[in-house]
Formats: structure tokens, C-alpha cells, sequence
């Protein structure tokens, strides 16, 4: 049971990672939901690379290409996406 | 543009169209730009961009609209964005190009890395960006 998360941009760059799977039995516990902040908390575990890349004030979480708060929670199959702000146009 | 404008107004033009274009700037904050690489997130950017449009339609009651926004690599004056709209009345149709660009660029997942004489740097969002998004809830 896995979501894949996606990373573009700066993060990508700073990370050298553009898409991962990982496991939803990782991120939740009996205790604790499988939500976007707790997904950020696993892969912060990573290193302080990702940690300071996921903390970044402006990082914007699109599960599902829609854009989410850190409260949403994530189900196998999703597509998990964080990025800096966008500047199309 | 000109096929971007033809396939806007198709067979029946209607009483007003407008149309806005973005293009390349060849400097920013004062350094030469020598090209732009446009990332973007494919699925949703499309998602993003289809809504927009209808949201743009039911709200100034656009008979027909159409959004084209490239990606990779660009040149200093190429086209970025291209944006229009038909309606019956002028009000309309202008309004609506302002509200898909500003819209756009701050909701749409494309990425902007300036490449120039100094080095590369990905462009950041501006304040202005936001607060003209707001402007229109």
C-alpha cells in the first residue's frame, strides 16, 4: 500500500529527487492519521536537507493535483506533490 | 496568435473578444535574461487550467474562452501565455482575460528558471501576484 509523492522545482533541485514511492505503513499508526503532516514527517526523517525543504514557510502540498493543507489525509493510490510557489503566466 | 485567435472565435464570432499574451522579458531586476526553462506539473496544470476557464465562462458569461500556456525552454520574446475570451459585451470579456491571467499566476503549477549572464535562478513569486488573485474572490 504506497502513494507516490512528487516534488518539482527548487525542491526537486535541492533534493535531487523528483518522484518517490512510499509506504502508507510508514506514515500511519494506530495513534496517528496518515496525513499530509505526518507524510512530512517521515520524509523529513530523510535528513536535514529534506527537513528544511519541507518546512519552508510557502511549500504548497497538491494531493491529487489540488492544492491541500497539512491536515489532509492521504490514501494508497495518491499522488502526493509538494513545490515552491508557482509562477506561470 | 493568429491560430490561437481563429480557433477562439471559431465559426460566429461573437459581439467581444479580448485577448492577452505574455511574453519572454529579456531582463529581470536589472540582469540581461538569456532564456527561460518553464517547468510545469502536467496533470495538474491542465486540471487547473480546464477549470479555470469554465470558471472564467460561467462567471462573465463567456460563449467560448481558450488558454494556452507553453513549457520548456523559451527564448527572450517568446510567447508564454495566451488567454481569450468571447462574450457579448466588452465589460465581459476584458474582465475575464484579467481574471484567468491573474488567476493563473499564482494557481497554475508552471515554475519559471531564469537563465542569464550572472547565472540561473528560479524566479520568485511576487506580493503583487497575490494580491491580485485576491482581488477577485
Amino acid at each position: 500500500m504506497s502513494i507516490t509523492i512528487k516534488l518539482f522545482a527548487a525542491l526537486r533541485e535541492a533534493l535531487g529527487e523528483s518522484e518517490l514511492q512510499l509506504d502508507l505503513a510508514e506514515i500511519a499508526s494506530d495513534a496517528s492519521p496518515a496525513d499530509v503532516a505526518a507524510v512530512k514527517a517521515v520524509l523529513a526523517n530523510r535528513g536535514t536537507d529534506w527537513r528544511e525543504a519541507l518546512h519552508q514557510p510557502n511549500l504548497v502540498h497538491a494531493l491529487n493535483h489540488r492544492v491541500v493543507f497539512t491536515d489532509a489525509v492521504v490514501s494508497e493510490g495518491d499522488e502526493l506533490a509538494f513545490f515552491p510557489p508557482m509562477t506561470g503566466g | 496568435m493568429a491560430a490561437e485567435y481563429a480557433k477562439l472565435i471559431g465559426d460566429q464570432p461573437g459581439a467581444a473578444v479580448a485577448t492577452f499574451t505574455g511574453y519572454v522579458r529579456g531582463h529581470a531586476e536589472g540582469a540581461a535574461v538569456t532564456a527561460l526553462e518553464l517547468e510545469h506539473y502536467p496533470e495538474m496544470a491542465q486540471k487547473v487550467l480546464m477549470t479555470l476557464g469554465e470558471t472564467a465562462a460561467e462567471r462573465f458569461k463567456l460563449t467560448r474562452w481558450r488558454i494556452v500556456h507553453r513549457h520548456g525552454s523559451l527564448a527572450v520574446l517568446d510567447s508564454i501565455v495566451w488567454v481569450g475570451a468571447v462574450a457579448e459585451h466588452r465589460g465581459e470579456a476584458i474582465a475575464a482575460c484579467e481574471f484567468m491571467m491573474d488567476t493563473l499566476k499564482t494557481d497554475a503549477p508552471f515554475w519559471k528558471r531564469e537563465e542569464g549572464v550572472a547565472g540561473d535562478k528560479w524566479v520568485a513569486q511576487r506580493d503583487t501576484d497575490t494580491r491580485r488573485r485576491e482581488r477577485w474572490q
